[in-house]
């Protein structure tokens, strides 16, 4: 009887692992990059149960921070390319290579789908003595060093930003970093900071509330969920060359997963991406969906990152240029 | 602490030993934490590090000095009082354990470590320690496995297939 | 009376109160294990509710909520390993306790002080939720660097009889708090290149090994003493000792409110703050602390539970987490179609109530739940060594693991736990290694955040510290209690005078 089960189980196994007709015989175990509560964990754990029901099998998330997310995509990639480890995370890993972070990014995984887009947008202490982009150019420049501006560290949303703006324009201010943004908008609401580039899902409520007010939309366009608010272009119409930017999340397998599994996989969440709910979720947060794969999230990966590296690399805190990978210049 | 003697006046065998190991340590410590960033500003990411370090060798030194005046207590021997041979087989079998977890998987190596640990320090019929490690094990196992979805090392061990067949006998 | 009818909701549906009580069930037991915690149970339990109505899935969680922030203070009496950082401070007198047959009372009186704790913290988020919120974020950079230095003078009060080998256990723990990627600079700090040591050694890592690891190599001296034979004839305190210790209660009660409405200090800091409060007001206590003082028993577990309702209060009214689990509320809210935020009780006015009498709902089935049992889990402390200390090891490195899935942080739990081992044995206290390793972050962080708002100059930094009032007090109390009260300054005064 037991050798029996035995044989049979390890002939499951055995046909589980060669063919992946009936992918998946077993539950997938989704890897997310940052912590719980967060913003990339909040995506995922809203659209897994609608891929789950797609796929018709179990999906395990699991919190696997450090790193910047380096330390998800490297235990992905230690996993087998079956298609039963799947990384969720976000923008970081396409800045890995030239921050010396670590030798994979995105390029090196299979994009099985870029969900959705941040738009970045500037906001202020209600306080703070300037209300448009134009005004705190003005302010910022009549008292070097008085301003404070709220960054994330090195390759966050926050430092790109400021990079573009330094690209533009010189500003003497004083940069206070905090860990994620989260710790930073609470700061900027008790004053300790004046101004901070930040997602826009992350503070639209505070906005609405009037708890914040917003300086400009990093866009070349007004968002339409703050309708009124200029985009940056208008100040700064150099920006244009960098925009439309903006972090985003997205799911990968690891290079080599049989085409089954990957196909499988791209279907149920393009799928459950168009699921009513989710998008009303995103949305609401002021994300803009993608649901995009293939040769299509390739080419945005690419864009992404070869913008941002060169940012990155131009504004003096990348430690490897970004020719030595082969990233091209936008 | 439950282990502390009120006021030390004697010190245990290898104690002085300990606390010079302790004043080596942390002067390495200090020498690492310099070399985050130097002494150049107080905002700087080794400042922190480096006060902590300058603060653990000011302690080590002052610890280690006492020793140097404390008499040894009398009868009392480092393998006999101190470490054990008990204790440095368990520790053997802990370091054992967490090394080919990975590798051969929860399952296997959790039941190997503790039959062998309860057999060890237990002493009684094998059936018994069978019948509690295989409870341990399975409440273990369901608790942290199934119900808190944390996916413990594999190893050699089809665990994911072997539960999916499981479910699917449900079905 | 709306406000009323959104309290009792959870109160009246059969669903709702099944619910909840399931949840706290859960809860305590999620929270007695070490490695499980309540922020892994609530996301688990984002997508087990997923479909759910969102009522129903908020009452589990905030029984599992306030069920898991109690239950940590099981194991720390039982067997000195806190079930999370916020029990630390309990295991310094609750083991004690256990060791003398005294687990029942112990855990009798630490399941009312939790009770009343957590009924304070209710209290204070119902009636002035809107003020607190206010005073919460007004907290600058300064004022976080100098709650970390109130805490950090608690090693004092750890240390023991060796003040020298306590600075060196709170030291150590500082540097350990600081290792792996800076997370205001991403400069390396200690990772010697490794990137599993990015994210530095995980707290709770540290904390198993420190206490459980090392306890029970220790108890490997003792195997063939016998075990101490608990008294379970009195589980429910007397009601004189109630009486008693109700005004320390109370006050670390709102030690536990504010600490924990902060949102960037949570439990864990509230209930060692409480622990040192106690050990400064309690002037003679019948056994010392450190061996089994109730007082040092009840001023955690009262701070620690006082800091949920305290969580809540700029989660509700500002959309700001108070501590780790309130972020994932937020982000389960938020999946649950809501807009979590300052908004959310202008739009979802019933939230606050619903959410008020869920809370005081889920505290009394703490005290049900708490109460049963007792008799059952002192046994723990008599199962025969032989058993309980592989069990032991093996609860601690599957802990470790849960905590991030990640087996170096087995490497690391086992680690301190044969270092933990060694101080131990040689007089070191372990308590303020654990305090240092919370404690460092806050601290390092928000004295170089403070110092870089004043540009670089200390000067300044000291000079501005006065124009704000809060920074003052804070300041003044620094000072108060570095020169009056605080062991440290007491102790070296007492080596002067007595060599």
């Amino acid at each position: 009887m037991k050798k029996t089960t035995i044989a049979l189980l390890a002939a499951l196994s055995l046909s589980s692992s060669l063919t992946f007709a009936d992918y998946p015989t077993k539950d997938i175990q989704g890897i997310i990059q940052w912590g719980a509560g967060g913003s990339t964990d909040t995506v995922m754990r809203s659209i897994a149960p609608h891929v789950e029901k797609e796929l018709g099998g179990d999906i395990i998330l699991t919190n696997k921070t450090g790193g910047v997310g380096a330390i998800a995509t490297k235990y992905v990639n230690a996993k087998a390319a079956d298609g039963y480890t799947l990384l969720m995370g976000a923008e970081n890993p396409q800045m890995y290579k030239i921050l010396g972070l670590s030798d994979i990014d995105y390029s090196d995984m299979i994009a099985i789908n870029v969900l959705a887009r941040g738009t970045p947008i500037i906001v202020a202490n209600n306080d703070a003595p300037f209300n448009t982009m134009q005004e705190l150019i003005e302010y910022t420049k009549a008292h070097p060093g008085e301003v404070k501006f709220g960054s994330t560290g090195p390759g966050g949303l926050t430092s790109i930003v400021t990079a573009m703006l330094d690209s533009q324009v010189k500003l003497d201010y004083t940069s206070i970093p905090y860990n994620g943004d989260g710790p930073a908008l609470t700061a900027l609401q008790g004053g300790a900071i004046d101004v901070m580039p930040a997602v826009l899902g992350a503070t639209i409520e505070q906005i609405k509330a009037g708890r914040m007010k917003a300086i400009s939309i990093v866009d070349v366009e007004a968002n339409k969920l703050l309708p009124n608010l200029a985009p940056i272009t208008d100040a700064l119409p150099g920006m244009k060359s960098y925009l439309p930017w903006g972090p985003f999340f997205g799911v990968f397998v690891k290079k080599g997963t049989p085409d089954e599994a990957v196909e499988k996989l791209q279907a149920a969440f393009q799928k459950a991406a168009f699921n009513k709910d989710f998008v009303d979720l995103m949305q609401k947060r002021g994300f803009t969906i993608m649901n995009i794969s293939g040769e299509e999230a390739d080419y945005f990966l690419e864009a992404y990152r070869s913008t941002s590296s060169w940012l990155v690399h131009d504004a003096g805190f990348s430690k490897f240029s970004p020719e030595e990978f082969g990233i091209r210049k936008p | 602490m439950s282990s502390q003697s009120p006021m030390i006046k004697t010190r245990k065998p290898g104690e002085r030993i300990f606390c010079f190991l302790l004043v080596l340590g942390s002067v390495y410590l200090f020498w690492q934490a310099y070399n985050i960033s130097g002494f150049s500003s107080l905002s700087s990411p080794g400042a922190f590090p480096l006060a902590a370090s300058a603060a653990m060798i000011l302690a080590s030194c002052v610890t280690f000095l006492n020793t140097l005046k404390v008499p040894a207590a009398k009868d009392v021997r480092f393998v006999y009082h101190c470490f054990p041979p008990v204790i440095a087989t368990i520790m053997a079998l802990i370091l054992i354990y967490s090394v080919v977890l990975e590798s051969l998987g929860f399952i296997l190596t959790s039941f190997a470590f503790l039959f062998i640990s309860i057999q060890f320090l237990y002493r009684r019929s094998p059936l018994i320690t069978l019948a509690i490690t295989l409870f341990a094990l399975i409440v273990v196992y369901i608790i942290f496995r199934l119900v808190f979805q944390v996916v413990l090392p594999e190893g050699i061990v089809p665990e994911r297939e072997i539960l999916s067949s499981i479910k699917s006998l449900w079905r | 009376m709306d406000a009323f009818n959104y309290f009792a909701m959870s109160w009246l549906s059969p669903e709702l109160l099944g619910l909840t009580a399931l949840g706290t069930f859960l809860g305590i037991y999620v929270g007695a294990i070490p490695g499980l915690s309540v922020t892994m149970a609530v996301s688990i339990l984002i997508s087990f509710t997923f479909s759910w109505d969102v009522n129903y899935a908020l009452c589990l969680m905030v029984g599992v909520y306030m069920g898991g922030v109690y239950g940590g203070s099981r194991t720390a009496i039982l067997l000195n390993i806190p079930g999370a950082p916020s029990a630390i401070a309990t295991a310094l007198d609750g083991y004690p306790l256990a060791k003398k047959g005294l687990a029942g009372e112990a855990i009798g009186l630490s399941t009312i002080m939790s009770v009343v704790g957590g009924f304070v913290g209710i209290i204070v988020l119902a009636i002035a939720a809107p003020t607190v919120s206010e005073f919460a974020i007004t907290f600058q950079p300064r004022d976080y660097m100098m709650l970390g230095v109130l805490g950090i003078m608690l090693v004092g009060s750890l240390s023991g009889s060796s003040l020298a080998r306590g600075i060196f256990a709170g030291a150590l723990g500082l540097l350990i708090g600081t290792v792996g990627l800076d997370p205001m600079t991403a400069e390396e700090r200690f990772t010697f290149g490794v990137v599993e040591l990015w994210d530095g050694i995980n707290p709770v890592a540290v904390m198993i090994g420190m206490f459980g690891i090392s306890e029970a190599l220790h108890q490997l001296h003792h195997m063939n003493k016998a075990v101490v034979k608990q008294k379970i004839s009195r589980i429910i305190p007397k009601w004189s000792d109630i009486k008693k210790y109700m005004p320390l209660s109370l006050q670390t009660s709102f030690i536990g409110v504010i600490v924990g409405a902060l949102p960037g200090t949570g439990g864990d800091i509230a209930a060692l703050m409480a622990y040192d409060h106690a050990k400064r007001v309690t002037k003679n206590p019948k056994v010392p602390f450190g061996e089994g003082a109730k007082e040092g028993l009840i001023a955690p577990e009262s701070a620690n539970n006082a800091a949920v309702g305290g969580a809540y209060i700029p989660m509700l009214t500002l959309g700001i987490p108070g501590d780790a689990v309130t972020a994932v509320f937020i982000g389960a809210l938020f999946i649950h179609g809501l807009n979590p935020g300052p908004l959310l009780l202008i739009e979802q006015p019933h939230m606050f109530w619903f959410t008020v009498g869920n809370l005081t709902l889920a505290n009394i089935f703490v005290l049900i739940f708490g109460l049963t049992g007792i008799r059952l889990f002192s046994k723990i402390v008599e199962c025969p060594k032989g058993i309980l200390i592989p069990l032991i090891f093996l609860l601690s490195i599957v802990g470790a693991y849960a905590i991030n899935n990640a087996i170096t942080d087995i490497w690391w739990m086992l680690a301190f736990g044969v270092f933990g081992y060694f101080m131990r044995l040689y007089g070191f206290p372990v308590g303020p290694v654990i305090l240092g390793v919370i404690l460092s972050s806050l601290t390092d962080e928000n004295w170089r955040r403070a110092i870089l708002s004043e540009r670089g100059s200390v000067g300044d930094l000291f000079i501005n510290l006065f124009h704000s009032p809060l920074s003052t007090v804070l300041f003044s109390v620094i000072v108060l209690i570095l020169f009056t009260q605080s062991p440290i300054w007491t102790k070296w005064l007492k080596r002067k005078l007595f060599r």
